[in-house]
């Protein structure tokens, strides 16, 4: 493999990495370029979509190349958006040859994540928090901590069989909703609505829906609108979930809900 | 409200752990929450709407954002998306899809267009915030840098000279 092939390979693989972690649109594109300009190369261009990368170098030359990665949506790990910031930064200063900055790319990628248990818990937290930022009472924001957490751990447990994220959402809100629905068969006294949106405030699409406008303001028109989508789509089925447990409920003669 | 501030702290802390936010930057992500929610209710309590509030708050989070991003040299995503998920209309998209499911449809749309309007007006915030040039933020950042130099500067001095 000739030298620009290997530059590309890398740069791409850094913005694929950064792109999977949720980093910005602009912030992949400006990070592959750098890192191709660090290397010594001037003649190239760089595409970034949303779930994509396209890339080629030296394009009338004899050394050519070019790669197209396909990046699905994935998680948010801001962690790895600022160790990957930091290597390019740190390859722009020519801090490292290709090899070492290969084995560096290896180190961001294999980062120690959060356990799952300080994920469970800080999901619970956060949806106590929400539900009490809503206009809960006390005892809404202990239910949705208890809701929460059990959101996350059923999150956690289905990721490991790579089930599809739209049945994910659907299959979540759909038990947080049961969750809700049993509380309040109990007889506690709790504002429903408040207590099932902190529950699946994990869930909801709402940084999705800036990020979306946030590229079409800055003119990537197709990213924004592949977020859109995907944020609107999120949004049906999380409402697919909780319609269809709330619509069961009344059809089994539970009465009308105080929604 | 200063509880409510503390509350939207935590909850921002909260979501800084599940967004995989580096440890050492978990506390600075909370104060920008804070900041961001006082600033959306101290606008909600001056009678601006829902929409106008989400801007200013925003607006106000992101310039936080950058000057934190110049003086931990972070990205400023990292505090932004933390700080921001707080006022981002998660229960907006919640209701117009439930209202969508449910055959209430005006109330659907009524919702649906609100959602819009606060996810707009936060944009507009965010883009105003990103709008300032980075040389006046980097230039805080290396103010902060060289105090800190100075004062270990100092410290590493007394000894030697006791």
């Amino acid at each position: 493999m000739s030298q620009s092939k290997e530059i590309l390979n890398l740069s791409v693989s850094i913005g694929e990495e950064l792109l999977k972690s949720g980093a910005e649109i602009y912030r992949v594109q400006e990070t592959v370029e750098r890192v191709i300009e660090a290397y010594g190369v001037q003649d190239y261009n760089v595409f970034v979509l949303t779930n994509g990368i396209f890339a080629t170098v030296h394009e009338n030359r004899e050394d050519a190349g070019s790669m197209v990665r396909n990046v699905p949506i994935g998680d948010v790990n801001l962690g790895k958006v600022a160790k990957l910031n930091q290597l390019s930064r740190e390859i722009c200063q020519g801090a490292y040859s290709l090899k070492e900055a290969y084995i560096h790319l290896e180190k961001c990628k294999n980062a120690a994540s959060v356990s799952n248990m300080a994920l469970v818990l800080s999901c619970g937290i956060g949806s106590a928090g929400f539900c009490y930022l809503l206009g809960g009472y006390l005892i809404d924001s202990l239910m949705s901590f208890f809701l929460g957490m059990l959101l996350q751990a059923f999150l956690l447990a289905a990721g490991k069989r790579h089930t599809s994220k739209f049945l994910m959402d659907i299959l979540g809100s759909a038990l947080v909703t049961i969750g809700g629905l049993v509380l309040y068969i109990l007889g506690l006294g709790i504002q429903f609505d408040r207590v099932i949106i902190g529950g699946i405030i994990l869930l909801m699409p709402g940084v999705a829906l800036v990020t979306a406008i946030r590229d079409l303001f800055n003119g990537d028109y197709l990213s924004g609108g592949i977020r859109l989508m995907d944020a609107l789509l999120t949004g049906m089925c999380i409402a697919i979930g909780v319609g269809a447990a709330v619509k069961t409920f009344q059809l089994l003669g539970g009465g009308t809900l105080p929604l | 409200m200063i509880i409510q501030i503390v509350i939207a702290m935590i909850s921002t802390l909260a979501f800084a752990v599940l967004f995989h936010v580096p440890k050492s930057e978990y506390l600075y992500c909370a104060l920008n929450g804070g900041i961001g929610w006082a600033a959306y209710r101290f606008c909600g309590n001056c009678g601006f709407g829902a929409a106008a509030s989400s801007l200013w708050a925003t607006l106000v989070l992101t310039l936080v954002a950058r000057v934190l991003s110049a003086v931990r040299k972070m990205p400023s995503t990292v505090f932004l998306i933390a700080g921001i998920f707080s006022l981002v209309p998660g229960s907006g998209i919640y209701y117009t899809a439930y209202y969508l499911i449910m055959n209430q449809l005006s109330q659907s749309s009524a919702k649906g267009i609100d959602t819009f309007k606060i996810a707009g007006a936060i944009v507009l915030g965010i883009i105003f915030g990103l709008a300032l040039p980075q040389s006046w933020f980097n230039h805080l950042g290396n103010l902060f840098d060289k105090n800190k130099k100075n004062k270990n500067e100092k410290q590493s001095n007394t000894p030697q000279q006791s």
